[in-house]
């Protein structure tokens, strides 16, 4: 830019500053509007939108889609375009090149004119960029597959909490719901193992978190213990297992207090109270059959994870439950440890296996057949003949 | 009383003086495009208060980052406040320093005599994608571990020194407690020292130089 | 924007002030009302303990001298669980007759010991002693050494532990 040019430049903008505002408090004023709707959306953003909450670094699951934060997908989605031979091209050259480029704009643009029709060149190439920035991004989010839903725990009682259902399914079949340990009955591969206790005083104090951690995770192969860790062919993610530890560590470790919203009973049930699944039988369920009856456990095809399962799977559907007849229930039959013959003809053995079930669970059963299956809490209300106590009056 | 206070301050300090060409001089008159930068220093600062009072739990250890920030979330008052505010404040800031940064080009506002305050602007646009960069590894998420592990790995494709800055960038060759450490100090330290060092040249030169016009046909 | 009057200029620097001053106050009560409440969260949050605790068996107790038993509890503080280490001195008077003492020191929390020499529990921060029976005999220590509750099960000492 010659003096000349600068000259001019300077006695325009003395005559634009002429027929302008004074910063205070003009513009400051613009300014504050537009800072306090950002602050207003800031805190709706926060307030109502929320941080998404993100399973914690795991090297191990394979199922998790790496994408980066959203200022970023142009360059993540750039970057499959570019042939792996020269990748350094799209990664370091041209990143490198438009950097260089932006720092360096005012010495590269020489071009003296500001207003936008006389500047062709240098506006076209910003708004490809832009375009093309905003394109990238835009074809990153519609091809990134979905994230597959993994359920998260947050605090120490959620934890806790999480911890116990991951338990009940993995580790009772074989440890038992409280982890008293015996004999293993009804587990393939392990039949007649005689397990020691894992919740006693001396397992749970001279085993830290992490050599609990590390025994779910990798197993104990030379006493029988499968390896649960994605990483090692089990199913549980890192945080899976960092809950049964905390699960275990506050419920069976004297020392540590466990936190009052961590502890989750099943309701008892008063004088002429029909059961729901909902609230009773699937809590029962989930402790003690669910780790078996599941997919892929050798249980006659009878999976109970769910309402619709406990009616109509197995090989025996029909005469699992049946709706007002528990005596003729199978369901009943194997609680009370007696001999049932199957439709394949092969003796369904007394459940759960290794020990009865507490009388009061095996009575919400029997009502909850006798009331003909109710699902949820409203329908069990119906046919209740009392009305559910309230959880903080259920005091003897 | 505070007429009195404030000549002896004024005698010292030079208030007057500095209202003079700080607050009452004149400016072009210009739109609301205009507001973008001091938005971005808005929010900037609002990124350094949470981000302060974040550090009060937050631990930078791969063990234990990620429980400290549940319990941000869960157990402290207002924690979700506070991160959501931080977090929704980068993703904002990052995208009002862009638009800035837009704007400016769009007015040919770098031009003659404004070629530093476009070449610190340049920097702080890159300074705060690198806030965003360290920014989130630090909760030691799913999405903070495998970006990051992209994000050093695209580093360590440069020819020749590659290997080089990954290891730099990681503090070994592994991503490690290393990486978070000191992705946290640059989170924290460095690079917010370098973005407030050149919001400062870059404000002394809008107030040296006055902001641009809004450039007519004949510009 | 604002409206005309005799002085503009000072009208609008007024108007603007208020607005400023308005949705300044706004958003520092936004922002620091609820940063107040985060840093004093941990604060308003006592956990409690109540707790009986064995001490074995009270035939491994000598009868006359005081002796040292230590154990820990686990409270959950923040994202952590912090193990707190306690020590007890039971000291035995007869078959059935007992005394069981905190071994911190009443002063400022340090932990006392045992000292046969002067037949004393002697602090090693601030010199002072108590005597057998917990009394203070020498130093700054405000009363004597806090005592536990305790019952015998079974031949087994347990004590009564609080904290609030």
């Amino acid at each position: 830019m010659n003096e000349e040019l600068k000259k001019k430049y300077h006695a325009k903008y003395t005559a634009a500053k002429q027929k302008g505002v004074k910063f205070w408090p003009d513009i400051i004023y613009k300014d504050l509007l537009v800072s306090f709707a950002l602050f207003i959306l800031l805190i709706g953003l926060a307030a109502f939108v929320g941080v998404a909450a993100e399973p914690k670094a795991d090297p191990n699951d394979t199922a998790y889609i790496p994408r980066p934060e959203w200022y970023f997908l142009f360059l993540f989605e750039a970057l499959k375009f570019v042939p792996g031979a020269i990748e350094w091209v799209g990664t370091a050259l041209i990143p490198g090149i438009a950097v260089l480029a932006l720092i360096a704009l005012p010495f590269l643009d020489k071009n003296p004119s500001r207003y936008w029709k006389n500047r062709k060149i240098a506006i076209s190439v910003m708004s490809v960029i832009v375009l093309g920035i905003v394109g990238l991004t835009i074809r990153a989010v519609i091809t990134t597959p979905e994230q597959e839903e993994t359920t998260l725990a947050g605090s120490i009682a959620e934890q806790v909490v999480q911890g116990q259902d991951l338990y009940s399914i993995y580790c009772a079949e074989c440890h038992q719901p409280e982890g008293e340990g015996g004999e293993v009955v009804g587990v393939e591969g392990l039949e007649g193992t005689f397990i020691k206790p894992i919740s006693s005083q001396d397992e749970m104090w001279t085993r830290t978190d992490q050599t609990l951690f590390n025994i779910i995770d990798m197993g104990q192969q030379d006493l029988g213990m499968p390896p649960y860790g994605l990483g090692y062919g089990g199913e549980l993610q890192r945080a899976e297992i960092e809950s049964i530890v905390t699960f275990m560590r506050y419920t069976w470790d004297e020392r540590a207090e466990i936190p009052e919203d961590a502890i989750v009973g099943i309701p008892a049930l008063v004088e002429g109270e029909v059961p729901s699944y909902e609230v009773h039988i699937s809590a029962v369920a989930k402790r003690y059959c669910v780790s078996c009856h599941r997919e892929g456990k050798e249980n006659n095809e009878y999976l109970m994870g769910s309402y619709d399962e406990i009616l109509n799977t197995g090989i025996n559907a029909g005469k699992n439950v049946i709706a007002g007849d528990p005596d003729a229930s199978y369901l009943m039959q194997t609680l009370h440890r007696q001999t049932v013959i199957g439709s394949d003809s092969n003796e369904i053995g007394a459940m759960p296996p290794s020990k009865d079930l507490k009388t009061e669970y095996i009575d919400m059963f029997a009502r909850w057949i006798e009331a003909g299956m109710p699902e949820t809490a409203a329908e069990a209300a119906a046919l209740s003949t009392v009305a559910a106590p309230a959880e903080e009056t259920a005091e003897p | 009383m505070f007429e009195k206070i404030f000549q002896w301050l004024d005698e010292r300090l030079g208030l007057e003086a500095i209202y003079g060409a700080v607050l009452d001089r004149k400016v072009p008159k210009v739109n609301w495009w205009f507001t973008l930068g001091s938005a971005s220093l808005f929010l900037f600062v609002m990124q350094g208060i949470t981000g302060i009072f974040l550090t009060m739990y937050y631990v930078p250890s791969p063990d234990k980052a990620y429980d400290s920030i549940q319990y941000i979330m869960n157990g402290v008052a207002f924690g979700w406040l506070i991160r959501g505010i931080h977090h929704w404040g980068a993703s904002l800031m990052v995208l009002i320093v862009f638009l800035h940064m837009l704007r400016t080009f769009f007015y040919g506002a770098y031009k003659y005599p404004r070629e530093i305050t476009w070449l610190t602007g340049s920097l702080l646009l890159l300074l705060t994608l690198g806030m965003g960069f360290t920014g989130y590894l630090l909760p030691w998420n799913q999405r903070a571990y495998w970006a990051t592990t992209v994000g050093t790995e695209i580093a360590g494709t440069v020819p020749g020194i590659g290997d080089f800055i990954l290891r730099a960038l990681r503090g070994g060759s592994d991503l490690s407690a290393v990486t978070l450490a000191r992705f946290f100090s640059a989170h924290i330290w460095l690079l917010p020292l370098g973005i407030v060092l050149l919001i400062s040249v870059h404000m002394y030169l809008i107030i040296r130089l006055g902001i641009s016009n809004v450039p007519g046909e004949d510009e | 924007m604002a409206k005309k009057s005799s002085s503009p200029n000072l009208s609008r620097r007024d108007f603007t002030k208020i607005v400023m001053s308005f949705l300044g106050s706004i958003m520092g009560a936004m922002v620091g009302v609820p940063i107040i409440g985060y840093v004093i969260s941990p604060a308003l949050k006592a956990t409690e303990i109540d707790d009986w605790v064995s001490l074995g068996a009270l035939d491994s107790y000598p009868i006359g001298s005081p002796k040292l038993f230590s154990f820990t509890r686990t409270k959950v503080n923040g994202w952590e669980q912090t193990t707190n280490s306690y020590g007890v001195f039971v000291v035995r008077k007869s078959e059935s007759a007992l005394n069981v003492y905190s071994n911190v020191c009443t002063h400022l929390s340090c932990r006392v010991n045992w000292n046969e020499e002067v037949a004393a529990y002697t602090c090693p921060c601030h010199d002072a002693q108590f005597g057998l029976n917990g009394e203070v005999l020498y130093g700054p220590p405000p009363r004597p050494m806090d005592e536990y509750e305790y019952t015998i099960e079974d031949g087994n000492i347990l004590i009564h532990l609080t904290e609030a």
